[in-house]
């Protein structure tokens, strides 16, 4: 369950989200902290460039692939959960603003955020009146139910996340989705109901508290039965956000429209500036960034950062500088360490190996200071409940601190250190630069480590994802990647560290931690009512987990992002990590 | 060994009459790979080919000894925000000549040297494997004929089609990281060996089935097995010998494809192992990584390597050819 990201080229500077934070905490619809016309470096971190209402103009974003899907219910690539927000009203979604503001979840299609009752197994959303589908038809809850239906059928919609199938109770484990049940009228979902065309009621096997958040998918926009073609659905999305689609070449480009139905009460986070809307698809990653930096372009899709090339282009021209952002991404780098590999099976051995890594040479590896600051938490500073600490000296001795590792080899009873593998995909450079830069740190206290390659297509599913391959070749050092569905600390840290998530192929849990204590914590978290409670909460998930030092954070990634002088609202929000696609508009 | 006759006449040797009528010296009887020898000497261009292949292998086995050790890191020497090495030309410096690695700072020069054993090892390792394998079959199926040759034949025709890229992919990804007693770099070298040379056999198996078609017919075969000789020695006593030439010339032009093969494997990162230096492995960091644009020493110095061990090669290849075989000039 991990949000996808497009990522190439992530590079960065030392920011502080927290000025970021403080900085949105007034800002009202659509629009960061302070405003700007003044363009300085990092200015759509802390606020919004340009800010306008000038409607008109042609936006084109460009794409070095395609999106996994352009129907709102079969996509999980955060650029697109962005994108889809110009077209597709969910239920809720996040708040339009940066900082900490942006990751707020509040209501879109809903009048409300759902109300929960029957100890969070229940949840109760009511839709706003007078909402259309572009062609002027009336958006009634069995829309809703239907586009949640309809996500069932990985074989119409493989790519979305999978929440609704693993949360909802009633026939959801063995419901095929509407296109194979064609019984009852194609609402054959017996766990979520309509009572009346503006109510939607969702029926939960567990107590579920972030139930909120899982709507905020664009997986809940409203699909209307009749118009559902299947796989071929997203060549034409029914609209009920800003934009519709005009026309759509399949892998090559797709052009919106204003959606003339569309009333801004729908869903006040989402603005309807342009006149016209391009997405070039499949173009070369480097023809992107130049054709960004002449102004052929206003965006890149992706927004993950732009390529070595281009990075150097503006990190050394002051007025290109000026015109880009290096915001946090929500995205983080890190190894796990085995709990069942021995030696690692010894806290104290896992504890060497997080002193002894060289933290600046990996933050090297994976792009430098505008590639992501250097990590010290198991939770990144983009969730709430993420507190600063630094339990194993990474920031104050980023070098690595060798006397440190050598006691806690001592405590682990190997002395003269040990043999380990380091796991890591092979065809991801990055990946390739960071393990070799933990080698070659692990090696100064004696701990001998092997890499171990493997591609990134089977590295979850066969390799090392499986615990019993991870066992019987020894990897206890295991590179990975991860990007929260949801932020806060059970949508990032549940599949990552809680007991229950452990499974024998496509596990998340690679480090096997099965902490009683943690696991504890995520049960709370689940209980938790109050918001305080839920952040002290996440605070003491974050330090039990370092404690056990089963992970080894490496950086929290950063993306150099540029922003051509023409385009107007421009910030980063905190959510999605990059600039808010439904809130651009032109000169 | 028994030599046909009229091959130590080409136009490059003296003709027989002018030979008689020169002087009254003892006339001594030239081998073939004298001739050749002569004639390869004369090449200016063969030799300076002749000579960085020497100078290559001399640095391949002792330069190792000499350089720095490849995998230390020099994060002082490196940029953080471009991740590119300090100084102009890839931080070119009397301590690192070649100058540094990016992102990771190692001495280039040390990785060169290394790597350079490395591919010279498996250049000349595969081509090995190929050139016994492909004799052996070529000169099995050029001799016996018949339904022999029509099956190897067909088995080089299914090794020539065969998409070896693709399964050189799935063969590195599927075996173990220990297998036959070896693991890490020594067994993917070793696979490495095996699947460029495995499949490079066929190539040398035609032209030496082509030349064992026309040696089988000649005299010196057909005295040796009126004097009872059986298949194994006519075979490897009286054909193989009379090959030496072909062999040795297809062997040299082998050698850079394979070398380039190896290259290859590296850049789609099925190579040699990291932190294990490799040419082919810098390449295709500095293209994936984008290095090519912000420090493209890091693309010149390894492409450059490949280009004049490629090139030397093949300017020894060729001159050996000539030698041998004037005739096809």
């Amino acid at each position: 369950m991990r949000r996808k990201t497009g990522m190439l080229a992530a590079v960065g500077v030392v920011i502080t989200l927290a000025a970021a934070a403080c900085s949105s905490s007034s800002t009202t619809t659509g629009g960061g902290g302070g405003n700007t016309n003044t363009p300085a470096f990092n200015a759509g971190v802390t606020g919004v460039v340009n800010s306008s209402t000038k409607k008109g103009g042609t936006v084109t974003f460009d794409n070095s692939s395609a999106p996994d899907s352009t129907d709102a219910g079969g996509t999980y690539y955060a650029f697109n959960l962005n994108f889809t927000r110009l077209y597709a009203t969910p239920l809720t979604t996040y708040k339009s603003c940066g900082g900490s503001c942006g990751q707020q979840v509040v209501p879109a299609l809903a009048t409300s955020l759902g109300t929960a009752t029957n100890n969070n197994k229940t949840w109760t959303f009511h839709l706003k009146s007078g909402v259309k589908f572009e062609d002027g038809s009336p958006v009634t809850s069995s829309d809703v139910k239907y586009a949640v239906e309809r996500t069932f059928d990985r074989t119409v919609l493989p790519n979305g996340p999978s929440y609704f199938a693993s949360l909802l109770a009633g026939n959801a484990s063995t419901y095929p989705g509407p296109f194979k049940d064609r019984a009852k009228n194609l609402m054959g979902l017996t766990s979520v109901t309509t009572p009346d065309p503006t109510t939607i009621v969702f029926q939960l096997k567990q107590p579920f508290g972030d139930f909120n958040y899982v709507v905020a998918f664009p997986q809940s926009a409203p699909v209307p039965p009749a118009k559902d073609k299947g796989t071929n659905y997203q060549l034409h999305p029914l609209s009920t956000g800003p934009y519709m689609f005009q026309s759509y070449q399949l892998n090559k480009q797709y052009t919106l429209v204003p959606n003339p139905q569309w009333n801004p009460s729908w869903d006040p986070q989402v603005k309807q500036l342009p006149s016209k809307i391009i997405v070039n698809l499949n173009v070369n990653a480097n023809d992107i960034d130049n054709r960004l930096l002449a102004g052929d372009i206003q965006v890149d899709q992706a927004g993950s950062g732009v390529q070595a090339a281009a990075r150097a282009r503006i990190l050394s021209n002051p007025t290109l500088k000026s015109n880009s952002d290096n915001p946090v991404n929500g995205f983080m780098w890190f190894y796990y360490i085995n709990t069942k590999v021995a030696p690692l099976n010894n806290v104290h051995c896992r504890m060497a190996v997080e002193y002894a890594v060289n933290k600046t040479e990996m933050q090297t590896a994976y792009g430098g200071p505008y590639g992501g600051n250097i990590a010290s938490t198991a939770i990144p500073p983009t969730v709430i409940g993420y507190s600063k600490f630094d339990m194993y000296n990474a920031l104050t001795k980023p070098g690595g601190d060798t006397a440190a590792a050598k006691q806690q080899l001592q405590m682990c009873g190997q002395p003269s250190g040990f043999n380990v593998n380091i796991a890591y995909r092979s065809d991801r450079p990055r990946e390739v630069s960071s393990s070799q830069a933990l080698q070659a740190s692990l090696a100064t206290v004696g701990i001998k480590a092997t890499l171990k390659g493997y591609t990134a297509a089977n590295y979850y599913g066969n390799f090392a994802g499986v615990p019993n391959y991870v066992h019987s070749h020894n990897l206890g050092l295991l590179a990975g990647g991860w990007g929260p569905d949801w932020p806060d600390a059970y949508g990032w840290g549940w599949a990552l560290f809680d007991g229950g998530s452990i499974v024998p192929a496509g596990n998340t849990n690679i480090a096997e931690l099965n902490d009683p204590a943690v696991n504890n914590l995520f049960l709370q978290l689940e209980a938790a009512t109050t918001d305080s409670d839920r952040v002290s909460i996440s605070e003491q998930i974050d330090k039990k987990v370092m404690a056990d030092a089963v992970m080894l954070p490496a950086v929290y990634s950063k993306a150099l992002l540029y922003r051509p002088p023409n385009l107007t609202n421009v910030y980063v929000q905190t959510y999605y990590g990059m600039y808010d696609y439904s809130a651009l508009g032109m000169k | 060994m028994a030599v046909p006759i009229d091959v130590a006449s080409g136009p490059g040797g003296p003709a027989p009459e002018e030979a008689l009528s020169a002087s009254d010296k003892a006339i001594e009887g030239r081998s073939l790979s004298q001739i050749a020898w002569r004639r390869l000497r004369k090449d200016k261009v063969a030799m300076t080919g002749g000579v960085i292949i020497v100078i290559l292998i001399v640095i391949a086995i002792v330069g190792p000894y000499l350089v720095a050790n490849p995998n230390t890191y020099h994060s002082e020497l490196i940029d953080p925000t471009y991740s590119r090495p300090i100084g102009p030309f890839g931080g070119i410096s009397l301590n690192h000549p070649f100058g540094v690695e990016p992102i990771t700072g190692r001495d280039m020069l040390a990785r060169i040297v290394v790597g350079a054993r490395y591919s010279l090892l498996i250049g000349f390792a595969a081509t090995a494997l190929a050139v016994v394998i492909g004799a052996i079959m070529g000169v099995i199926a050029g001799y016996f004929g018949g339904w022999i040759d029509s099956i190897i034949a067909r088995l080089m025709d299914i090794f020539l089609a065969f998409p070896l890229l693709v399964f050189a992919i799935a063969l590195v990804g599927v075996i173990p990281s220990s297998a036959f007693g070896l693991s890490g770099s020594n067994l993917r070298v070793v696979l490495l060996v095996f699947v460029i040379g495995f499949f490079a056999w066929p190539y040398m198996g035609r032209i030496i089935r082509g030349q064992t078609l026309s040696l089988r017919e000649r005299e010196f075969v057909d005295a040796a097995r009126s004097l009872g000789a059986r298949g194994p020695y006519v075979l490897f006593r009286e054909l193989l010998p009379n090959m030496v030439g072909p062999i040795l010339v297809y062997a040299t032009l082998l050698i850079p494809t394979n070398i380039l093969f190896e290259a290859a494997l590296d850049f789609l990162g099925v190579g040699i192992i990291p932190p294990t230096p490799s040419w082919g492995y810098m390449l295709s960091d500095a293209v994936t990584q984008g290095f090519y644009s912000v420090d493209p020493m890091y693309m010149i110095i390894p492409g450059l390597a490949i280009f004049i061990t490629i090139m030397a090669f093949n300017l020894f290849g060729d001159g050996l050819r000539d030698a041998f075989d004037p005739r096809s000039r």
